[in-house]
């Protein structure tokens, strides 16, 4: 475990010039593993590279942890292949299913929040872990949908899963605020019920609304805006109340701005972390 | 019966045929889909403007991707990967 917070970008083609041009202000790298699970030898050697480079989070879209069906092997060892080449300091995956009854989803689900999930979930971590050979953080996802069929809110699941699995959690902030105004909960109050001694790494995002024809609105997690300024709110409140060293990655994924301006994103989560270490210490 | 549930919200996530059916009569088609009781109770509930949404942008998602994939980019990869 390193000393001190870190801050970083998701690793895009798009950014890729960009990040190497900015070693000196960006921390760590996460690279997503799903885009590399087919890659050949010169593919893995050189993101072997890059992470002997700067530190590597690898992190994964596809394997549908929070499940009641199993994830394959053969998913589970196309990622082991990846981890074992790259030698990430970490790798995650989300708290979702994307795939049921034979049809691949596209994305990520929030499933629905109660035992039978849980369940599922600790028997594929526990798996993914032996061929892996390391527990994933787990990621909290955003939803457009509250999942029928939970029986628990996000704080009380998110206290469960780190209880079933042991496993670390990557707690996305722009997810949680997202799921605080669609579904009406305060994510301050929200945050403060959080597991937060567990948390390892966090994610940074922006979105935007989109309404149904009828004129309900909900936001999305689109990883296209910048992060609004209540996440960096979330990400102080966090710095205050966790002890451990956080790496933070800003997450962007389209609509990409000049670098100049996710620099200065990343500048503002370091001021955001600097003003909640702050406030812990006082 | 988790499977199930998350088998037919896949289901009512794509195919907007199973979203018309269900509209038409909520919990039998939950029911016809193999949910028990409590399962299809829940799913005739569903919030109705998430469900609208997540079919819109998953969609949206589909077809982003399957520009992704014409894009440059990727036809670059899959060459340098042969």
């Amino acid at each position: 475990m390193h000393a001190r917070d870190r801050v970083g970008l998701g690793w895009r083609p798009e950014l890729a010039a960009g990040i190497l041009g900015h070693r000196d202000r960006i921390d760590l790298v996460e690279v997503i593993a799903d885009d590399h699970l087919g890659a050949g030898r010169r593919e893995l050697r050189a993101l072997n590279t890059l992470a002997r480079q700067v530190p590597v989070v690898l992190h994964g879209l596809s394997l549908g942890l929070a499940s009641a069906a199993p994830v394959s092997d053969r998913r589970l060892e196309a990622l082991a292949r990846v981890v074992g080449a790259v030698e990430p300091e970490a790798w995650s995956e989300h708290l979702a299913f994307v795939r049921g009854g034979g049809r691949e989803i596209g994305h990520l689900a929030a499933p629905p929040r109660r035992a039978v999930t849980l369940d599922g979930l600790s028997r594929n971590v526990a798996r993914a872990r032996a061929i892996v050979g390391s527990l994933p953080a787990l990621e909290n996802v955003a939803t457009l949908i509250d999942p029928p069929g939970s029986d628990r809110d996000e704080p009380r699941w998110l206290a469960d899963v780190v209880a079933a699995t042991e496993a670390p959690l990557l707690l996305d902030l722009h997810n949680l605020h997202v799921n605080a105004l669609n579904f009406g909960f305060d994510a301050r109050a929200a945050l403060a019920h959080l597991p937060l001694a567990r948390v390892r790494l966090v994610h940074l995002a922006g979105g935007s609304w989109i309404a149904t024809t009828a004129g309900a609105r909900r936001h999305l997690d689109d990883h296209r805006h910048d992060v609004p300024a209540p996440v960096f709110a979330l990400l102080s409140d966090l710095a205050a109340r966790a002890s451990q060293p956080l790496d933070v990655i800003l997450e962007r994924d389209g609509n990409y701005p000049p670098m100049a301006r996710l620099l200065t994103e990343l500048d503002h989560a370091r001021r955001a972390l600097a003003l909640g270490r702050a406030q812990r210490a006082a | 019966m988790s499977a199930s549930l998350e088998a037919y919200l896949a289901r009512l996530y794509l195919d907007a045929d199973a979203r018309r059916a269900f509209s038409a009569d909520p919990r039998g088609a939950a029911m016809r889909a193999g949910l028990d009781d409590m399962d299809a109770e829940a799913v005739a509930h569903i919030d109705r403007a998430g469900l609208e949404l997540t079919a819109r942008s998953l969609q949206a998602r589909r077809k982003d991707r399957r520009g992704r994939e014409a894009g440059w980019w990727m036809r670059l990869r899959r060459w340098l990967r042969r």
